[in-house]
């Protein structure tokens, strides 16, 4: 039965460039759906990995008790103290807890097309370094604690305008200078750093916002939590710095993604009455070849299933150009939503998403002429002209 | 006229084909309907946008800044009138279902009044401090009609009693505007501040005024963010005009995006009807080489041929176009709240694009298979050696 399926799919797909303005239908059906999803899908799955990348699953976030955002949770100065005692958080050389007191607010900029927006600033103490290993100087040099001078990271330099080193930026106490440039790999980099102590004081502040711990091991979190939990002195969540940035990659990709699956899944029925057409139209101009290999004893089958391979043939091809337009117009490519700055992505599991999207139309385009292809009657079809 | 029946017969010859050829068209062309309506919004609320509307926030974000803000501004030499706003973010019944209530307070008519919330819909809540009006849309949503209760639960604003619940009296159901996809619940501000605890009273999110004179509209913004430059509360402050000009949806382009997606989905159907109607004319090259033995002109052969493409196209346009409004119709029920994706509008602009657009499918498509009968040997096609 293999044996037959492969024959008869081996003389069709010979006869495939006969029909090639026909199968280029599906081609481009398919090409265009899967060029478009993707592409679509590059801003979310981008903004994900950013959001995903910038949580670590050896940190710890403490927020104040049932918040959901950095910005609305409020850490006071005799709190944090308390935190940076607790059991379960790695020390430095130095034996002092790696525990950052951090703080978070908006600040206006403006874009490199010139219209305003917002990005984070984020306060860092002294042990945030220590806390964010993967905060890398890149120009210029690190921030002074007490000192009203700023980090922008690589993103922002690209895309917004006055984020060079030199540059100033209006902040509540005057104007802060940018003394130094820093990449992180994620989302961090789309945004400014500067000292928590002096922000707190120049934004007229009195808590900071989180405390961001990194863990002994992944393992110290339940003791962390336990000792944050049963401190009668603190009203706090702990949550595994990994999974914050998880849900809070979800809540705020939510939107866009369903955006893409939406034009992607509308393009793809457009997409599947094209493979449908065509399909029928290959059956109906094979008929004698079809009812031939019938009446050499053939089974029905093989026939069916060469119908449906052609399709899927077609469709992935689509779909594997449609994903290579869309990877080298977008992958990699510097981008902003909701102030957030984070690199367009079209990854392998995206085009393997699309591949898959592209087989599904096949299946269903192919399915119908496929069974129309095996029911052919065929005396009639030997006749057909 | 007198064609249509030899197009007809030529379209029923295969119907499978033309069913499916104009069902793709149909989708192509509500994607195309979608997306062309959302940049025509896009247009509309920059062209509606008003350079004496100034709308400002605190400039680092945070717990919002004092009402008295909102007075000192209302002071400023060149600004008419300010409301205060205050939003609520919470859900009802469950997380998922976000709500967002507008608290404001009497002066929204005077500087919100043409999108809709005029003095007399206003005055309702005015009377009645529990009260909210809600747009059609927000309306539909919650399945609320006038007279009804509409209770909401908010974990980051808490009432005097420790309470999160906040219980509402639908007054008036407001008419929707394109510069709030999502639709508006509005309420009075005086309610929630008078029951928040203490500490959080007289707080605002947000005050939003109209300048005297729209030409000096940004100085006045200027103005605004250097007098609070120094107070704890600095601001960001900028025209509507301004705020609307880039035309993009947080930061994307929405132009080159739905240009390009709409693109995408006419190039798919070009190459549907472009080898449909090759085939279709491969097929009946016979009868046309008969047609011009009769007496058929190039350019009745032409016609034919044009119109046959046309056909599947226009109707497919005209198909699309009202899927897409009906759908434009479902969106802020699909999308997260507080998203903010405006909703396609079907105006004359996009439907004149989506006929052009069907008839510039409809020539190409037909453009070689004419080229063919134009060339085309009669004597030869007659005897079927083609």
């Amino acid at each position: 039965m293999l044996r037959q399926i492969w024959i008869v799919s081996a003389l069709n797909f010979k006869s495939l460039k006969s029909r090639f303005w026909q199968s280029m239908v599906i081609v481009v059906g398919l090409a265009a759906t899967v060029g478009v999803m993707l592409s679509m899908l590059s801003v979310s799955a981008g903004m994900r990995t950013a959001y995903q990348n910038s949580g670590s699953p050896d940190r710890a976030i403490v927020v104040s008790k049932g918040v959901e955002q950095e910005a609305s949770s409020a850490i006071t100065r005799a709190m944090a103290p308390l935190i940076a005692v607790a059991p379960g958080i790695a020390k430095d050389k130095d034996g002092k807890p790696l525990a950052d007191r951090t703080l978070q607010l908006g600040v206006p900029v403006v874009r490199a097309n010139g219209s305003k927006g917002f990005t984070t600033m984020r306060g860092m103490a002294e042990k945030g370094p220590g806390v964010r290993p993967e905060l890398k100087i890149v120009a210029g040099r690190m921030f002074q604690s007490g000192k009203r001078e700023l980090i922008a990271g690589v993103g922002a330099q690209v895309m917004f305008q006055h984020m060079q080193i030199g540059d100033k930026v209006i902040l509540p106490d005057g104007e802060w200078p940018i003394i130094g440039i820093y990449k992180t790999g994620d989302q961090l980099e789309g945004q400014l750093i500067g000292d928590s102590e002096t922000l707190l004081t120049a934004t007229h502040k009195t808590n900071y916002n989180t405390m961001l711990v990194r863990l002994a091991s992944p393992d110290s979190l339940d003791a962390f939590k336990k000792a944050m939990t049963t401190n009668p002195a603190l009203s706090v969540d702990v949550i595994r710095h990994s999974d914050w940035y998880n849900r809070v990659a979800s809540q705020s990709t939510f939107g866009l993604a369903l955006l893409g699956y939406v034009v992607g899944a509308v393009m793809a029925i457009g997409a599947l009455f094209g493979c449908l057409n065509t399909m029928y139209a290959a059956v109906s101009t094979r008929g004698r070849e079809i009812a031939t290999l019938r009446a050499l004893g053939y089974d029905a089958l093989p026939v069916a299933v060469s119908v449906i391979l052609e399709a899927m043939l077609l469709s992935v091809t689509g779909a594997l150009i449609g994903a290579g337009i869309a990877w080298a117009l977008y992958d990699g490519k510097l981008d902003l939503f909701n102030n957030v700055i984070f690199y367009l992505s079209v990854s392998r599991a995206q085009i393997a998403l699309g591949v898959i999207w592209a087989a599904a139309v096949a299946l269903l385009g192919g399915l119908f002429p496929s069974i129309r292809a095996a029911r052919l009657p065929v005396v009639d079809a030997l006749r057909a002209t | 006229m007198r064609y249509l029946p030899l197009i007809w017969s030529a379209l029923t010859r295969k119907p499978a084909r033309a069913v499916l050829t104009l069902l793709s068209v149909t989708v192509a062309f509500t994607l195309f309907g979608l997306m062309i309506g959302l940049n025509a919004t896009f247009d509309e609320v920059a062209a509606k946008a008003r350079a004496d509307r100034i709308f400002t926030n605190p400039r680092f974000g945070g717990n919002g800044m004092p009402i008295a803000v909102a007075r000192q501004i209302a002071a400023i030499p060149g600004v008419k009138v300010v409301t205060a706003v205050n939003v609520i973010l919470g859900y009802v019944q469950d997380p998922k279902n976000q709500a967002v209530v507008v608290m404001v307070d009497d002066n929204v008519p005077k500087v919100f009044g043409d999108w809709g919330v005029t003095e007399e819909l206003w005055d309702v809540v005015r009377k009645d401090r529990t009260g909210i009006v809600m747009s059609g849309l927000q309306a539909a949503r919650w399945h609320k009609k006038v007279g009804d209760t509409f209770t909401m639960i908010s974990k980051q604003m808490k009432r005097a009693d420790g309470g999160t619940t906040w219980t509402f009296k639908v007054l008036a159901i407001g008419p929707d505007f394109p510069q709030n996809s999502n639709g508006y619940i509005l309420g009075n501000y005086d309610y929630i501040d008078k029951a928040r605890p203490l500490a959080d009273q007289g707080k605002i999110g947000e005050a939003d005024l109209l300048a005297n004179d729209p030409a000096t509209s940004t100085e006045l913004a200027a103005r605004i963010d250097r007098t609070f430059a120094n107070s704890a509360t600095p601001l960001v402050t900028i025209t509507e005009k301004l705020a609307r000009a880039g035309g993009d949806f947080a930061g994307l382009p929405i132009k080159p995006i739905t240009r390009g997606i709409a693109l995408a989905g006419m190039f798919m159907v070009l190459f549907l009807t472009g080898n449909g109607i090759a085939e279709s004319v491969r097929e009946r090259f016979a009868e046309f080489a008969t047609l011009k033995t009769l007496g058929f002109s190039d350019r009745a052969v032409t016609m034919l041929v044009v119109l046959e493409a046309a056909l599947p196209c226009v109707i497919g346009a005209a198909l699309g176009v009202v899927i897409a409004a009906v759908l434009a119709r479902q969106i802020p029920a699909m999308m997260p709240p507080g998203f903010g994706l405006p909703l396609p509008t079907m105006s004359p602009v996009v439907i004149a694009w989506a006929a052009a657009s069907a008839f510039i499918v409809a020539l190409l498509s037909a453009a070689l298979p004419i080229l063919r009968l134009t060339r085309m040997d009669i004597a030869s096609a007659l005897s079927g050696r083609t």
